[in-house]
């Protein structure tokens, strides 16, 4: 009897063996043969001759692909034994927790929240990475007017795919590794609130970038990445897969956004009021409630252009009753307000970063607080000031006005928190902060010019111009990027036990901040002396600009390969830091790195806000 | 009571590298940005050059703002010696200049608008006393322009000087971006809409017309040229064009 029991124990617990077999390779193989599988069954079945046939197959593909790799990494696993009544026992979420797993959890279904915020350290990379790649061919191919780098029509699928890739990236550079990692440590959490949901919103993400690259591949695309239709429609089969690309990642920050809010709403430790979350936290669920807003207009302005292009709808076809004005209001719907889903996180880490370098309290917590809250509010009623130039109701060109200025009163008070934290402060000028004042900086830049475009008489010169282009290049470059270096410089401590190498963090810093104003401010010049955006080629007026924007992207290409370096180098062998590099007080940094499962012995009580210097 | 001085003296220089910083956006504003915007040859390009030159003056304060106190925390504030700096001062806020910054940015802001709004009122009682209209026609790479009560169509634009020119535009395949250079007009063309803009050139001349809108593999070059020719030669071209259509 015994006996029988004690052969059985392990084997029960070790139960449900595929968990244990899948991993990133499985899901490879898994979605390939999925996606070949979908792809014989539509051209088996399909009716070669019917329009739209030839996007029908290669969506059909990507849903293949799509459902072929979660299955493969095993985002199913838990639902099926839920389904089938066999509840996963304690081993398996041990398990998937990554207990005992060492690497090899880092390429699995692994719902430690610090695994996946790992995972999103990668993710990101590749997408930032594979987007600056083709960023560096949009600017070899303008090095010089009429230079042919690569053919008009891979320079267009340059543009649209490098548009996209980066979006994506930065939506997730900060939120995705950080309000991972940190944030459920920095309330005082085990987990997040949904564990198998993160690594269901990671994997999906994963799910996604194939398919962008592989749009690619396929090619043919001439809408840029805001996909205007009727151009959209007439792009080929790699438009189908770079719709299909961005609504799996729409569901991927659906599902991540629920998580952050709930994780932040329900899972704070004793004592860890509202208002004691360090702001970080709370730009994270603003970050994430303003995405569960926009990120479904995404997904309905895809699904809207694939069935137009698959089954002959007409929802932007005006020939057949639709109009493209509507795609056009449905993807700034989005569009606007997705600017601020990429900008919050990243502003409320480098607030973290000020109050600790500076070592004096956040200015001014509430107001700051109030600050987002209006960008929030405000960010979802100024999507039209991107299309006063496109003729669709003039009569609102006023309103959208008003909105979109009133929207720098709460950018003002960004500002504001930010000098207000610095001022005399004991400023401690280590990597993060170099990367913050880079931010202010060129922060500013972005603000004022967006204030012209928001005037209807200089967007008529200014629209569809490189003045454009600059403008937002300089807040999510100049602004963003240098928010999600920051934040990585920051806690690359907590991640690996290692200081991110002070040196090369420094040469990096120069070149991209040089490179950054050499580009962005040369192609301002372009688009004032009249050059229209996503030109392949240029007449001999704009040469100088073109050139200087050009040498200007190098180097910040440059910058970001010497980032990479100092990245890989600091991690194999990097200076030792402890638990706490930074002698700050909240709660990521008194627990011990690395971090062990479930982050804390005993839950701690919190008894004041983490920014108390100079005060206990 | 030297402490105190100490930080008088210090916020003099604050203030002066503020009001130098001021001073360099100004003449940035009113120097460079006229010298690097297209010279403009229609009052619409006119107001929209005199915009951008305002808003300039407006913002330079405060990005100067901005810039001092970043520069001078960097000279003042940096702590030079080892290690983690000691606690700096438990300042939680100011209710003081939080307020002055939200009343400043709030003016600057209503400024912005009223400018904005008037120049946008005049602009549409301009559009009422249109004199003559072309018919503007994007396809891909091309544009065409056809002169209603006539038979002429062209490929360049024609048009008088100091007359108002209503622009009903069109196009005959994907969204074109309509873009008189020079004239700082600029409205889309959509296939199976009308939409108007207009402009009175106010030289005589040759000036460009751009694509602003990715429209496919020769985007980059759909240009032409609009030719603001005077009355009487305007009136002169028309007549001796041969019927296209």
């Amino acid at each position: 009897m015994t006996s029988t029991l004690t052969s059985h124990a392990p084997a029960h617990t070790s139960g449900g063996g595929a968990l244990r077999r899948l991993n990133f390779v499985t899901a490879l193989i898994g979605g390939v043969l999925f996606g070949v599988l979908a792809w014989w069954l539509a051209h088996t079945f399909l009716d070669a001759g019917g329009a739209g046939y030839s996007d029908q197959v290669t969506v059909l593909t990507g849903c293949g692909w799509v459902v072929g790799f979660l299955l493969g990494i095993g985002a199913l696993t838990g639902p099926g034994k839920w389904f089938t009544g066999r509840d996963q026992t304690h081993a398996d979420e041990m398990y998937l927790a990554g207990k005992d797993l060492g690497r090899k959890r880092y390429f699995q279904y692994t719902t430690d929240h610090k695994v996946v915020g790992v995972q999103y350290i990668f993710a990101t990379m590749a997408l930032l990475g594979t987007g600056g790649i083709l960023a560096m061919g949009i600017r070899t191919n303008l090095l010089t007017p009429g230079n042919h780098f690569v053919n008009q029509q891979v320079y267009n699928g340059f543009l649209g795919v490098h548009g996209m890739l980066m979006i994506l990236g930065l939506i997730v550079a900060v939120a995705g590794p950080w309000a991972n990692f940190v944030l459920p440590i920095q309330v005082g959490a085990r987990d997040m609130a949904f564990p198998r949901l993160n690594a269901l919103s990671l994997w999906t993400l994963v799910a996604a970038i194939p398919l962008l690259l592989g749009s690619l591949a396929i090619g043919a695309m001439d809408m840029g990445w805001v996909t205007q239709a009727p151009i959209a429609n007439q792009a080929g089969i790699g438009f189908d897969l770079f719709a299909m690309s961005i609504i799996t990642f729409t569901i991927s920050t659906t599902v991540a956004g629920v998580n952050t809010i709930c994780t932040v709403l329900t899972m704070r430790t004793k004592g860890m009021t509202m208002e004691r979350l360090p702001i970080f936290a709370w730009a994270s669920i603003f970050a994430a409630g303003l995405g569960l807003y926009a990120f479904p207009f995404f997904l309905v302005v895809m699904s809207l252009n694939l069935a137009d292009r698959m089954v002959g709808t007409s929802f932007f076809v005006a020939s057949g009753g639709g109009t493209g004005w509507l795609q056009e209001n449905l993807f700034w719907l989005m569009g606007h307000p997705e600017v601020y889903v990429i900008l919050l996180p990243a502003v409320g880490a480098m607030l973290e970063i000020a109050s600790v370098f500076s070592r004096k309290p956040l200015f001014s917590y509430r107001t700051v607080i109030g600050g987002m809250a209006g960008l929030c509010g405000l960010s979802a009623l100024v999507w039209a000031h991107h299309m006063f130039t496109t003729g669709w109701a003039p009569t609102l060109g006023g309103p959208f006005m008003l909105t979109t200025e009133l929207i720098s009163i709460p950018t003002g008070v960004i500002f504001l928190v930010m000098l207000g934290t610095i001022w005399r402060g004991n400023i401690w000028m280590r990597l993060p902060m170099v990367w913050v004042f880079g931010f202010i900086a060129n922060f500013i830049v972005g603000g004022i010019t967006g204030i012209y475009l928001s005037d209807i008489p200089v967007d008529n010169q200014m629209h569809g111009t490189m003045f454009v282009v600059a403008h937002f290049h300089y807040v999510f470059v100049g602004s963003v990027l240098f928010g999600a270096i920051a934040a990585l410089c920051y806690w690359f401590p907590k991640v690996t036990g290692r200081y991110l190498d002070e040196k090369m963090g420094r040469i990096s810093f120069w070149l991209v901040f040089i490179g950054t104003h050499v580009t962005f401010l040369a192609m301002f010049v372009s688009g004032m002396r009249g050059m229209p955006r996503r030109y392949s080629s240029y007449s001999m007026l704009f040469e100088h600009t073109n050139f200087v924007s050009t040498i200007g992207a190098y180097m910040i290409m440059a910058g970001m390969l010497v980032l990479l370096g100092a990245f890989i180098v600091s991690w194999r062998s990097g200076e030792p830091s402890g638990p706490n590099p930074w002698n700050a007080k909240s709660l990521e940094w008194m627990v011990p790195t690395p971090v062990p499962l479930e982050n804390f012995e005993v839950l701690p009580v919190i008894t004041s806000d983490p920014y108390t210097y100079g005060e206990a | 009571m030297s402490d105190n001085q100490n930080k008088k003296s210090s916020l003099h220089i604050l203030f002066w590298i503020w009001v130098v910083l001021t001073v360099v956006g100004i003449l940035v504003a009113i120097y460079g940005i006229p010298w690097l915007m297209p010279a403009s040859a229609s009052n619409t390009m006119h107001m929209s050059i005199l915009t951008m030159v305002v808003f300039t003056v407006a913002a330079a304060p405060v990005a100067a703002l901005v810039y001092s106190v970043v520069l001078f925390a960097l000279a003042k504030w940096r702590y030079r010696g080892e290690g983690t700096p000691p606690d700096g001062p438990p300042i939680r806020g100011n209710n003081v200049t939080t307020s002055v910054w939200l009343v400043a940015s709030t003016v600057l802001t209503v400024f912005l608008l009223i400018w904005g709004l008037a120049l946008l009122a005049s602009d549409a009682t301009g559009e009422a006393k249109s004199e003559m209209t072309v018919n503007v026609t994007g396809q891909q790479w091309i544009w065409s322009f056809q002169y209603p009560g006539t038979s002429v169509s062209s490929h360049d634009l024609y048009i008088p000087v100091n007359t108002d020119v209503k622009f009903d535009v069109t196009s005959k395949d994907v969204v074109h971006g309509f873009w008189i250079v020079q004239m700082g007009i600029k409205i889309n063309a959509n296939p199976d809409e009308i939409t108007t803009t207009s402009v009175t050139a106010t030289k005589t001349g040759t000036f460009d017309i751009r694509c602003t809108e990715i429209c496919g593999l020769n985007h980059a070059f759909m240009v032409t040229h609009v030719h603001v020719l005077t009355k009487k030669n305007f009136e002169h071209w028309l007549a001796t064009q041969p019927a296209t259509i």
